[in-house]
């Protein structure tokens, strides 16, 4: 066997060994819920928040669009806060179970 | 090296039937051996790289060994070569390209399967869609453009060189460019199918896509523009974008990709145009592979085109199979794309954004049509109808005008909706501002040079300049105002000097305000294509001491002469150029002949400066007396755009960069007892 053939001898077994050989327990992170996802958008829309409060200070929003935003933006908030906190008990009750 | 080249290609194939079968299986399976399926498909599809790696070393080496036994390097290298050009060599032909395309994806899949703890679901998902176009392009280099094909008959004792017009310092770099954006283009894509299909709940895979997207997007940006300067460099027509149907194909991905940078805003924040962003995701990643089909299929006539060969009908069944995989999963899953809140308002942060949206898709759509429409004509007619630069800037730069228009209103509108108040707020100096200099340039002396002194009712051509530049204006005082507003704010805050002020800002939320520095580049682009309006250019033949007069410069033929390299034959002249009386340089345009291949190549000399290009060309001799032709074109404002490009591109890179924390208070909501359930998510 040349040293090419010899190459792609090694070059494959490694490549096997990588790949096949698995000592350790497979990661396969958390499980996304459904609160995940609420913790996601209620981030977003504390984001939007401060984006709003930003550009409020910074003149380019008029006091009453301000108002108006900020409120919608907050029952959004809180629709979201309520919910995440509905799962999270549910989730705590049925673990005292 | 062909063994090894052919033995890491049948790897890398093996490899990611392996990792996309493989994968395939463990994400329908359940339970611990499932995993531990996926986990062996996700190392399988890291170790493609490896092979493709390999292959591609394996490619180069052989151009530096003058390896003549394998076509691919006879075919595109000669001994005299020199050693960039040799390394380019993986990319200047058909075999070599697609083995360079696989091996970009393998790079990009490589990165995506090693940062997988970061959503493992959903980045097995993506890495089974990338280990799919994986299996395809790999299986077109190892059994339809096998750069490792050996050459038949017997051994020759030169190759035939490279395409003189690739014989240029930036197609060393272009292609790359180009290249990284085209391949990227399916890592965004790969979330988008996955996400589809697993009905993934929230908007993660869209920060995910939209950040590989950007990466991909400055990539194109920067290969397209490399792409116009090399022509501007290299072709010696004077100009720097001939709508040509591979520029075209280039082009399309841009500006689906563009669209989609800026609507996936509304997702992220408002939960909305979730099924749109999908489709532009799809469809620039198709328009990707579409444009490489125009390119190789030899379908279409361009200067940049490979050969005719039989890979096109690969290139087409793929199209079909991955516009039908879409489709299907797109029909089965809609339902989970709805959106989470409606258009509230006409005039509104989301309704620019669907303008905007619109009017990139328009502007494709010009594109596509423009570029397929001598085939199509062909095809009904019998006859190639051609499709020149008119049929598209009838309907580009209109669009390109809106689409500035948007760019200086859109950040400055509020989400959800703006009343006329915050309008007139924030628009009366910009608008002020613009119209100034509008009515500055119009009453202006012609005298002083372009872009002043202009008419808009002598010329449309002159119109259009006008409003660019306005329209110009008028964007660079909104996004100052962006800046100094926001920095004023701060300044008030910290007491900190203004600049610092803004540069903490543009700290504290990279993504908009390096945004607003792209599109501060974009104008700057868009002043460089304003000065086309105004170009001259002159032809002439030379004899030592002929003078000829262009714009401001007088052009004095001093000598020319030939000369003989190992690699090529030149002519060339010598003119020295004044301006005012003044010799203030002088030019040597040349034109070569290459030996191994056996063409001609120009190189124009280009001088440039803010204010215009001059730009030369030897465009050959007068056989009955040996005196050279000569033309001289005066290019007003290009250095603009390749100034914009930079700044674009340094926009791109700070719009990456992490945001710094910031510590600003947020009201708290008020809370609601009894809300209803929010939508989406599962």
């Amino acid at each position: 066997m040349n040293i090419a053939g010899l190459c792609a001898l090694v070059i494959t077994a490694a490549a096997l060994l990588y790949i096949f050989y698995l000592p350790e327990e497979v990661y396969v992170g958390p499980k996304k819920t459904r609160a995940a996802y609420l913790r996601e958008r209620k981030d977003v829309v504390y984001e939007n928040l401060r984006d709003l409060n930003f550009e409020y200070k910074a003149g380019k929003v008029p006091d009453v669009d301000y108002q108006s935003l900020k409120s919608s933006l907050q029952d959004e908030a809180a629709m979201l806060l309520a919910e995440i906190a509905r799962l999270e008990a549910a989730a705590m009750s049925k673990k005292t179970k | 090296m062909a063994f090894i080249g052919n033995f890491a290609l049948y790897l890398a194939f093996a490899l990611s039937v392996y990792s996309f079968a493989v994968g395939l299986v463990a994400l329908v399976a359940r339970g611990e051996s499932a995993a531990r399926l996926g986990e062996t498909a996700r190392r399988a599809g890291v170790a493609i790289f490896g092979a493709v790696a390999l292959a591609a070393v394996a490619l180069v080496v052989a151009a530096f060994r003058d390896d003549f036994t394998i076509a691919y390097i006879f075919h595109h290298s000669n001994r005299d070569l020199p050693s960039p050009y040799k390394f380019a060599v993986l990319w200047s032909g058909q075999e070599g390209s697609l083995l360079f395309w696989a091996l970009l994806l393998s790079g990009y899949g490589f990165v995506l399967r090693l940062r997988y703890k970061t959503d493992p679901r959903l980045f097995a998902y993506a890495s089974v869609v990338v280990a799919g176009v994986q299996v395809f392009f790999l299986a077109l280099v190892n059994f339809a453009a096998n750069p490792f094909g050996l050459l038949e008959g017997p051994l020759r004792p030169d190759g035939s060189g490279l395409n003189p017009l690739l014989q240029y310092p930036e197609m060393v770099i272009h292609p790359p460019m180009l290249y990284l954006g085209y391949v990227g283009f399916t890592v965004p894509f790969a979330f988008a199918l996955g996400a589809l299909i697993m009905k993934y709940p929230g908007e993660k895979w869209i920060h995910i896509t939209r950040r590989w997207t950007m990466v991909t997007w400055g990539f194109l940006t920067c290969g397209i523009f490399l792409g116009a300067h090399w022509a501007y460099s290299v072709l010696g027509w004077g100009g720097y974008w001939g709508w040509d149907p591979v520029e075209n194909a280039s082009l399309m991905p841009w500006l689906v990709g563009t669209a989609f940078l800026h609507s996936v805003m509304m997702q992220e924040k408002r939960g909305m145009l979730k099924v749109w962003n999908v489709w532009l995701v799809f469809a620039t990643f198709w328009l990707a592979i579409l444009g490489t089909f125009l390119t190789r299929s030899g379908i279409i006539s361009s200067v940049h085109a490979f050969a005719q060969s039989s890979i096109g009908s690969w290139f087409a069944y793929f199209l079909a199979i991955t516009f039908a995989v879409f489709i299907f999963f797109f029909v089965k899953n809609k339902d989970h794309l709805r959106s989470e809140h409606k258009l509230e308002a006409i005039v509104s942060r989301e309704s620019s954004f669907l303008f905007n949206n619109l009017l990139f898709l328009l502007l494709t759509l010009d594109v596509l049509w423009g570029t397929w429409f001598p085939k199509i004509s062909e095809l009904v007619q019998g006859n190639k109808v051609t499709v020149g630069a008119p049929f598209y800037n009838r309907v580009a730069i209109p669009v390109a005008l809106l689409l500035l228009i948007l760019t200086a209103v859109g950040p400055l509108l509020a989400w959800r909706k703006t009343s006329f108040e915050s309008l007139k707020r924030n628009f009366a100096w910009p608008t002020l501002g613009a119209v100034a200099v509008m009515a500055f340039l119009m009453i202006t002396p012609a005298s002083w040079g372009s872009p002043f002194g202009l008419r808009p009712w002598q010329d449309i051509s002159y119109f259009y300049s006008l409003m660019a530049i306005g329209l110009a204006v008028l964007v660079t005082l909104t996004v100052a105002s962006e800046f100094y507003r926001g920095g004023r704010v701060i300044s008030e805050k910290t007491g900190q000097g203004l600049f610092a002020s803004m540069v903490q800002l543009t700290h504290r939320n990279t993504r908009r305000y390096g945004g607003y520095i792209v599109h501060f580049g974009v104008v700057v682009v868009i002043i460089g294509f304003a000065g086309a309006a105004f170009n001259q250019d002159k032809e002439m033949e030379m004899n030592y001491g002929d003078k000829m007069t262009i714009g401001p410069y007088t052009l004095v033929c001093r000598s020319y002469t030939d000369e003989e390299y190992p690699n090529y034959y030149t002519q060339w002249a010598v003119l020295d150029v004044y301006k005012n009386g003044k010799q203030i340089d002088t030019l040597t345009p040349e034109r070569r002949f290459y030996k191994a291949s056996q063409q001609t190549s120009t190189l124009p000399f280009v001088r440039s400066s803010l204010s215009e290009d001059l730009y030369l060309v030897y465009e050959g001799i007068n056989q009955d007396n040996g005196h050279p032709i000569l033309k001289a074109h005066l290019n007003p404002l290009v250095m603009w755009i390749w100034l914009g490009v930079w700044i674009i591109l340094g926009g791109t890179a700070l719009a990456l960069v992490p945001n710094a924390q910031a510590a600003v208070r947020v009201p708290a909501p008020r809370l609601v007892e009894h809300a209803a359930p929010v939508a989406t998510g599962d």
